[in-house]
């Protein structure tokens, strides 16, 4: 019912409001209801809607019948006014139609307009939000560019850098339109830039990423080792529209790898001197010529004099030649004997256990090829030691061979352990234990003197090396082979 | 036959001597010499291949190091040239894989450093006794060779015969001859290959057959 109740206060107040109006005008004009009514029906259809305006037009009709169309104050109709009154009523309920409908249609267009309106502005927040968020993430991302220790670079189409991040230009010590076009190149070291501009170019033709190491110069003059890379951006259809490139510092890894090629030629030297057999044979060839010259000469001479009649002219000059070929032995001698003398050591002070790691390192290949688990068990207390790396690290090298050398017959596990351990606080023990056959008594009481070897083709001179090297640091070396296979020991004292 | 034998015999036989020490060279030339026989020295293979002797008559005393090419290379070397001088091996270290290696491609001997005199010479003697024997096969073989280039199509058909055991009737019918036609070739050929019986013949027939 409250539905019904607005629109019919607005008809019985747009009615009653036309009805005061023709009361009073109903003197000066003749017949003044009838549009002073239609126009309070139509209000009432515009303001109220089609229900005020059929209400409107009911008791407009009531009034008008009522009042105005004779016999006056009667409900009855004077029979020559009944086409008038169905005249006013079918009007004004044509007029509520059209009143209600441009209303509604008027209506509906504000509406309409009210909703996009709205729409536009939604639209607006969402783009003027959405535009906050591309700045700050390009912020970030510019930030991130700042904050990446790593030097990075980017170019224009035409493949000319444009901008260089703080690092990179931080780090040349010059700005970024330094770097466009050759200059870049200029960057690097005097033997690299060819490289990095053969393999960019090459890139470019080919257009994929590009990688290559190159030193560049820093503001202080120096040069670093980088890793330089360099990516292209494609469009859809495969051409490149800039690059990108990053620089990352590999000095550490480059040095590290130049001090694990030098210590591997180091090594390969070191075993190049324990090569014995090798040795052997040539010091073998060396004495065997003088002596086979001194041995024919003396042959020759007995003969030159056994003669008859003895040549003695022959056989002084063999003598003669038997003299100059005895200088020439003791000579040989000489040379062999200052080939072998000890020359200095050179003492650091050295952490036993980074010595064996570095040695680990260089033997894993080895130890893989030939089937050996190697494994390191290094106490942590071990303190600096005054002592020669290179001929301790040979000492152990020379074990570990050993030891490898002599688990190649075992068809068992191969294994091999490398141990520190500190005693007492002054003497650190390092262990070299492999899973071999072992030792018997006899053998472990000779394997340190010189010649004694069970290789087949040894010449027994690695350990007592060892044991001469590990003397000269005041150390001492033992052979144990209580457990499986044979443990060789040596200490060496603390400094303190 | 017996002429070629001693013409072989009697070619002066020379020690080549390769070593590139020149003391070892000097010493073992002076030792050499003391026995009396000829000795030439070169300080390397090469040297020793340059100077063309590789054919004469003597042997090769050969240290196993030497400067370029190895005593081992120079022996093998000479071995597939159909050189077939004996060779006598020096090494400072008694290698064994080496010395089965020297005296499987026909070294004489194998002497290790230093050495007896008598070593080294009875070495020599013996490689000079395997030189002969070599060369005088070889002299043997050519004079044969040489005689039977003289002999005609039909005498060397009827040798052919004759040293397979044939008797005069048997190679008259093989060839379609009369026997004494047979008997007229036979004894041309003894007379042109200088044998002395059938048994001489047929001896000379088994050493030129390839």
């Amino acid at each position: 019912m409250e539905l019904f109740a607005k629109p019919v206060a607005i008809a019985t107040f747009f009615v009653l409001l036309a009805l005061l109006w023709t009361f009073a005008l109903q003197r000066t004009i003749a017949y003044p209801f009838v549009f002073l009514f239609f126009a309070a029906v139509m209000c009432s259809a515009w303001f109220g809607g089609f229900v005020a305006g059929i209400v409107a037009v009911a008791i407009s009709s009531f009034l008008v019948e009522f009042f105005f169309i004779p016999p006056f104050y009667s409900f009855s109709i004077a029979h020559e006014f009944r086409t008038y009154v169905t005249a006013f009523i079918l009007c004004s309920i044509g007029i509520t139609a059209i009143s209600a409908t441009r209303k509604r249609s008027e209506a509906a267009v504000r509406a309409a307009r009210d909703e996009l309106e709205i729409r536009v502005r939604q639209r607006t927040a969402e783009l003027e939000r959405s535009n906050a968020e591309i700045m700050e993430r390009e912020l970030h991302l510019r930030q991130l560019t700042e904050a990446i220790p790593q030097q990075i670079w980017r170019t224009d189409g035409s493949g000319s850098i444009e901008y260089g991040n703080a690092v990179l230009l931080e780090y040349l010590g010059i700005q970024a339109r330094d770097l466009a076009g050759d200059g870049f190149f200029g960057v690097f070291h005097r033997e690299d830039a060819q490289l990095v501009k053969t393999s960019w170019e090459t890139a470019q033709a080919k257009i994929a990423k590009f990688e290559t190491k190159a030193r560049i110069r820093g503001v202080d003059g120096r040069y670093r080792w980088f890793l330089v890379r360099g990516n292209p951006q494609l469009t859809a259809d495969g051409t490149v529209t800039r690059w990108y490139g990053v620089h990352i510092d590999i000095e550490e890894q480059q040095k590290a790898q130049e001090e694990l090629i030098l210590s591997q030629e180091h090594l390969a030297r070191l075993s190049r001197t324990l090569s014995m057999a090798e040795m052997a044979a040539s010091i073998a060839h060396e004495i065997n010529q003088p002596l086979t010259a001194l041995l024919s000469e003396a042959h020759a001479c007995r003969r030159w004099l056994q003669l008859t009649p003895a040549n003695v002219d022959r056989a002084t000059s063999t003598a003669e030649r038997m003299v100059r070929e005895t200088t020439r032995a003791s000579e040989v001698v000489k040379r062999i004997r200052s080939l072998f003398s000890r020359t200095e050591y050179v003492r650091t002070n050295t952490d036993p256990n980074k010595l064996i790691r570095d040695l680990a390192r260089l033997l894993r290949d080895e130890a893989i090829r030939r089937g050996v688990s190697l494994r390191l068990r290094l106490a942590e207390n071990i303190p600096k030691l005054s002592l020669d790396p290179v001929q301790i690290q040979q000492v152990i090298l020379n074990l570990v061979t050993n030891g490898m050398d002599a688990m190649a017959q075992s068809d068992g596990v191969r294994e091999l352990e490398i141990s520190t351990e500190l005693r007492d606080r002054t003497e650190v023990v390092v262990t070299v234990r492999d899973s071999g056959m072992g030792l018997d008594d006899r053998m472990r009481s000779k394997i340190f003197e010189p010649f004694f070897t069970t290789k087949p083709d040894g010449i027994g001179m690695g350990l007592a090396i060892c044991r001469s090297t590990i003397e000269e640091h005041d150390g001492r070396i033992w052979a144990d082979s209580s457990g499986r296979g044979t443990a060789i020991h040596f200490s060496l004292r603390t400094t303190s | 036959m017996t002429d070629a034998r001693e013409n072989a015999a009697s070619e002066i036989q020379t020690v080549f001597l390769v070593d590139d020490d020149s003391s070892v060279c000097e010493a073992l030339r002076d030792l050499i010499e003391s026995a009396g026989l000829a000795v030439r020295h070169f300080a390397s293979a090469e040297e020793f291949l340059r100077s063309g002797n590789s054919g004469m008559p003597g042997c090769l005393v050969l240290d196993v190091r030497l400067p370029g090419m190895t005593g081992m290379e120079l022996q093998s070397l000479m071995a597939d040239a159909g050189q077939s001088i004996p060779i006598i091996i020096m090494t400072a270290h008694g290698d064994i894989p080496m010395v089965r290696k020297a005296l499987k491609s026909g070294a004489v001997e194998f002497l290790t450093k230093p050495f007896h005199d008598d070593e080294l010479l009875q070495a020599i003697e013996q490689a000079f006794e395997s030189d002969r024997t070599i060369r005088s096969a070889r002299a043997l073989a050519d004079s044969i060779l040489s005689r039977f280039d003289t002999l005609s199509p039909r005498e060397r058909q009827v040798m052919e015969l004759v040293t397979t055991g044939m008797t005069n009737k048997e190679i008259a019918a093989t060839l379609d001859l009369s026997i004494v036609t047979v008997k007229l070739y036979r004894g041309q050929v003894m007379e042109k290959m200088q044998a002395e019986s059938l048994a001489d013949l047929v001896k000379m027939s088994q050493r030129i057959k390839p």
